[in-house]
């Protein structure tokens, strides 16, 4: 029992790397321009095909995939962002609303005719087995996840703190206005975001294609739960991210093993509730 | 240095600036005083960019820079100092130093930073701190700092003494004086016209969008109207 448990924690942990690194973009897009994107999850379902179509047609391995996929989600986030979100700023809430929700409908209709309702996964992968740790076994593939997700929040960070492009971005999402008295275009910056937001689930979606399939309603569950790890964490902390995406792929982890598969939204969607109540401003956010 | 002649800018339909005209020259302190709803920050923020003129226009050393973007604006050498301050809350004093120069890196390695540190000694002790926890006289000695680390031809100054304590605003003042000094050109906007006369070289009183007086400091100090309905005399 307490194996078990234990085992599915770890499960968990590993998983919820993956996820801050897909709620990572899903989070400063809507800091610096107060966009929800509800489509998000449905970029890491295009990202996972698009991982399975390189995977397929070059034989490479899923976690290579990225190589090719993060330049596509870039461009399709810089792209999405001229034609659609760039019209919608200054516009109502509820036409914002209208079009990523639109966007989402869009991307899994055509998931579903391009690829098909059955689910698609890549055969072949280098890194197979498991790792050993203190007596509970770890899937290589997603110790590896976990780690390059890691190491890409990190990149992120580096990026937002160290970099002209990330001041940009911290600047407009403190004071719109004010920082394009600074020089910041604030089109740019935005797209830019939008852009780096998409590429991130090109990353996480090469990553889970290592050890999972793909199916066109995936986007339902990439969306809910990065909405979940968003608002648990707060607005405007990494670490608060990689914290609540933690929290939530344990909870996940743990309902999966102890009750039922069908129950992970579910659990996950619990746990935002209760934190609502709690903390309606995250765990770890400001103010 | 900068002409301005004949601007109507407003929000949406509604017009604010009703045909305004006035000047600043090279090395030059003009300030524009008027009541609260004057439209005082609607036209700084119209040069500035932040909003679109319907009509007139605005030069600035032979350049037409009129409804250019904020973010060109900055690039033409004219730094706006907001009303407030309106540091950014969420970056360290340094960050927003350094957001000042985005228009112009070069600077950076010029040691501008050096030098709004010897004039603004405070944000050097504050530097590694969020803006968010700095005082109001702080804050907008930040603003000002901000706004100069790009060397701007022409500073614009909106009520740089709004909310403080009496005796911030005496510090606040005499660091706008040594920068007078140093031959800034600066545009300064005040309500607190007492302050404002005794700096500035020229002033304009605007009035409901409308320019309607101008002189010399001396002069507007001395008017009737100024004595009554501004300096409470
Ligand atoms: N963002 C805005 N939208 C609509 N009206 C505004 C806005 N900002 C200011 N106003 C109006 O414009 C007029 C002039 O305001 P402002 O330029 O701020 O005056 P001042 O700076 O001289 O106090 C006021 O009547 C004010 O209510
Ligand atoms: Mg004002």
């Amino acid at each position: 029992m307490t194996d078990t448990l234990l085992q599915s924690i770890i499960t968990g942990v590993l998983m919820g790397f993956v996820y801050a690194l897909i709620a990572v973009g899903l989070s400063i897009i809507y800091g610096v321009m107060n966009v929800v994107n509800f489509a998000h999850g449905d970029f890491v379902m295009l990202s996972m095909y698009l991982s399975y179509m390189a995977g397929t047609l070059l034989v490479w391995d899923a976690v290579a995939t990225p190589l090719i996929t993060v330049p596509l989600l870039f461009l399709f986030g810089f792209i999405t962002y001229y034609l659609l979100i760039d019209k919608t700023l200054r516009q109502l809430y509820v036409v914002q609303l209208a079009v990523t929700v639109g966007l989402q409908i869009f991307l899994r209709s055509l998931a579903l005719i391009v690829w098909k309702a059955q689910p698609r996964a890549l055969q072949y992968s280098i890194i197979q087995g498991n790792i050993e740790f203190f007596g509970y076994s770890i899937l290589t593939s997603r110790l590896i996840a976990a780690v390059v997700s890691l190491i890409f929040i990190a990149a992120i960070a580096y990026f937002l703190n160290k970099t002209w492009a990330g001041a940009a971005i911290r600047a407009a999402s403190d004071d719109l206005d004010t920082a394009s008295l600074m020089g910041v275009n604030y089109h740019r910056t935005y797209a830019l975001t939008f852009a780096i937001g998409a590429a991130l689930t090109a990353i996480a979606g090469g990553l889970l294609m290592s050890f999972q399939q793909t199916d066109p309603q995936g986007g339902m569950r990439f969306g809910v739960l990065s909405w979940c790890v968003m608002a648990l964490a707060g607005l405007g902390s990494l670490p608060g991210l990689i914290a609540a995406g933690v929290i939530v792929g344990v909870a996940e982890a743990v309902a999966v093993t102890f009750f039922d598969p069908r129950s992970r939204l579910l659990a996950i969607y619990m746990i935002f509730i209760l934190v609502l109540w709690l903390k309606p401003r995250g765990l770890f956010g400001r103010k | 240095m900068i002409r301005v002649t004949d601007l109507y800018s407003g929000y949406g339909k509604v017009p604010i600036l009703n045909a305004v005209s006035f000047e600043v020259s090279e090395h030059e302190m003009v300030a524009i005083i008027g009541p609260n709803g004057a439209g005082k920050s609607t036209l700084l923020k119209t040069i500035a960019g932040l909003v679109h003129p319907s009509s007139g226009k605005v030069v600035l050393e032979d350049q037409d820079v009129t409804g250019l973007p904020s973010y060109q604006i900055v690039r033409h050498g004219i730094a706006y100092v907001p009303e407030g301050g309106r540091v950014f809350p969420n970056m360290t004093v340094m960050d927003n130093l350094r957001m000042g120069a985005y228009s112009n890196r070069q600077t950076l390695k010029e040691g501008v930073l050096d030098e709004v540190f010897t004039l603004f000694p405070r944000l050097k002790e504050r530097a590694e701190k969020f803006a968010r926890t700095l005082s109001g006289g702080e804050r907008q000695m930040l603003a000002i700092a901000r706004g100069l680390v790009s060397r701007p031809k022409l500073l614009m100054l909106d009520e740089p003494s709004l909310g403080l304590a009496p005796k911030l605003v005496d510090e606040i003042y005499e660091k706008i004086r040594l920068l007078k000094e140093s031959g800034l050109t600066v545009l300064l906007v005040e309500q607190n016209t007492t302050y404002a006369l005794e700096l500035a070289d020229r002033g304009y009183v605007l009035e409901n969008g409308r320019i309607f007086m101008e002189g010399s400091c001396a002069e507007l100090a001395s008017s009737d109207h100024v004595r009554k309905a501004y300096l409470g005399l």
